[in-house]
């Protein structure tokens, strides 16, 4: 409608979900909305995912299922083919993960060209300190120096990358500090952080001891040669049980496709996109038993790697340069610069083994309590009373249509979250394919 | 379709909303007050409670009661552990899926059809909770009048 008011949108965080959350707003706000995003990365769109500038770092997700927007699949392969013309290019392909980063930059730019001239889409390159009510509206103090007044705030913050409270090391991936190539190195955690750090420590020439010690030691699976999710539709699916119950069902309908010739990992990926209605729908027992039981073993099913890097993990297993420990960590001696005395029980015995004078790489995952994370803005909006963590302390608490819920558990108007903020309301929400929908479910929420 | 072990679980669970919360009540109380036969009441509460809707108690002052508040528990949730998948025809069921001997599901208008019923009935069923079906006015006439409103 002509002579709508503008509204004005600040989203915290220049990361794939800001980005794609911008992108949205621009596509559904018919030049109504003034939108800023707040990243300190001078290159928008990188994030902790995709600042990585190594070419090993694949993403885990194949490229035709990475487009920025749900009902436009093959807009990221148009993107590649137009921008690298040389390259050979298969459906299918696990792209560089600084390539994608590269898409989100270029996804922003044309979102902000398109909007020039109207309402506008701009970057601030500052960290956001802290957020205040005002009449009218929010004031977002940032590190500049400077404010900005916005009528709504969207948290797209993402992964908490600050150190583990409990170890004190800060969380490693694809970034790794600088190691003497021949200290021997032990990762804590063996998932899709873990393989990261090990693909650096890699291209580095590392040539100490690499070890990878987490509770189960179990390794993320590779992806097959070919997606054939299995058809599945709600009314299958029992909803809301308990999750032994839940358990023995899904591992009946592998049992099955198995049976029939078929593989896991059609399962796995048919049940997709049920899984924010699995969550929803689970007694908050069944979300708790999940978290500490069936989590590890659905996280090596769920988040799979590229079949290739998954040969390479298995070949410096057999080669001794990468060792695997079940085991949980039991004392932590900090010796200082990363480096500690470990203590670690293992998991089948229960025996003691010492791992003395190493440097420690934290990859043991990315769901942490927000209250306690690293991040002052959210610690600050807890504090302040106008957020809340989620009953399960993964995540904040937000209503399925993001809003944030203060701590009297009443939803806002005007502050709101995207992306891994949002784990304890959707769960499956770390990867595009949930957080464009999500994105595109909110702007048009706000704006459409 | 509902069958009996369908609707004698969803009666027996109105029954455990209508007490007061943490009570436990007798299968022999609630089978005869919903005109069930105990036999098959015990089945069905063994599978409702392997399914996490509802606890017992074994001996003297035993009994079952609901696992959470009847406003969390979706009719559908209920329906789908007793009766399996809600379709209305076999061959409307993914996992349960079994083809008619008789048809060509291909150029099967029926089956066709019943895929939108069963997305109707998830629509309905997956929306009401126990506590809803529970305090639903129980007066047939009062529908048609309801929706025209």
């Amino acid at each position: 409608m002509t002579g709508a008011p503008r509204r004005t949108i600040a989203i915290v965080g220049g990361g794939a979900s800001g980005v794609i959350l911008a992108a949205h707003l621009m596509k559904v706000s018919g030049g109504n909305v003034r939108a800023s995003v707040i990243e300190r990365d001078p290159r928008i769109g990188r994030g902790i995912a995709y600042s990585t500038e190594l070419p090993e770092h694949r993403l885990n997700v194949a490229a035709s299922r990475m487009s920025a927007f749900t009902e436009d699949p093959s807009h990221l392969l148009s993107w590649f083919r137009n921008k690298y013309p040389e390259a050979r290019d298969e459906p299918g392909r696990f792209l560089q993960r600084r390539e994608y980063g590269q898409y989100l930059a270029d996804v922003f730019a044309a979102a902000a060209a398109s909007a020039s001239g109207s309402g506008g889409l701009v970057h601030i390159k500052a960290e956001c300190a802290s957020i205040v009510q005002v009449p009218g509206g929010l004031e977002l103090r940032l590190s500049n120096g400077t404010s900005l007044a916005s009528q709504i705030a969207i948290l797209a913050t993402g992964h908490d990358p600050g150190p583990h409270p409990d170890r004190g090391f800060a969380s490693a991936g694809a970034s790794v500090p600088p190691i003497d190539c021949d200290r021997r190195v032990v990762i804590l955690g063996s998932g899709l952080s873990m393989i990261d750090a090990w693909l650096t420590l890699q291209a580095r020439g590392h040539r100490g001891e690499i070890v990878a010690v987490s509770r189960r030691g179990l390794l993320p699976l590779p992806h097959g040669e070919h997606r054939n999710p299995i058809k599945l539709d709600r009314a299958d699916i029992p909803f809301g049980t308990e999750l032994s119950y839940f358990v023995r069902w899904f591992s009946d309908l592998i049992d099955e496709r198995e049976a029939a010739g078929g593989d896991w990992r059609d399962v796995i990926d048919g049940i997709r996109p049920f899984n924010q209605q699995i969550w929803r729908d689970w007694p908050i027992s069944a979300k708790r038993r999940f978290l500490s039981h069936a989590k590890a073993w659905w996280d090596v099913h769920r988040h799979r790697i590229a079949p290739d890097v998954h040969a390479r993990a298995h070949e410096a297993i057999a080669d001794g340069k990468l060792r695997l420990i079940a085991g949980k960590v039991s004392d932590i001696a900090d010796r200082g610069n990363r480096t500690a005395d470990l203590v670690v029980r293992l998991r089948r015995s229960g025996d003691r083994i010492a791992l003395q004078d190493v440097s420690v790489l934290d990859c043991t995952g990315i769901i942490r309590d927000p209250a306690t994370g690293s991040n002052p803005l959210i610690s600050s909006l807890i504090t302040a009373g106008m957020a809340r963590t989620d009953p399960l302390r993964i995540g904040l608490d937000v209503t399925p249509d993001c809003a944030i819920v203060n701590f009297r558990g009443e939803p806002s108007d005007r502050l709101f979250a995207i992306g891994p903020l949002t784990r304890g309301t959707f769960f499956e929400i770390d990867a595009v394919p949930e957080i464009r929908e999500q994105c595109q479910r909110l702007a048009v929420g706000l704006v459409g | 379709m509902l069958t009996k072990k369908g609707k004698y679980g969803l009666k027996a669970l109105v029954h455990l909303s209508r007490l007061p919360a943490g009570q436990l009540a007798f299968v022999g109380d609630i089978a005869r007050a919903n005109n069930i036969p105990k036999k098959f009441l015990d089945a069905i509460l063994a599978e409702l409670r392997n399914a996490g809707f509802v606890q017992s108690r074994k001996g003297k002052e035993g009994g079952y009661r609901l696992a959470r508040s009847p406003s969390e528990i979706k009719v559908g949730h209920i329906v789908r552990v007793l009766d399996g998948p809600l379709a209305p025809i076999p061959c409307a069921s993914r996992t349960r899926y079994e083809p008619c001997d008789d048809c060509d599901e291909a150029t099967c208008q029926v089956r066709h059809m019943m895929l939108e019923v069963r997305h109707a009935i998830a629509e309905v069923l997956d929306n009401r909770s126990l506590a809803e079906m529970r305090d639903t006015t129980n007066d047939d006439l009062d529908l048609p009048q309801l929706q025209q409103a």
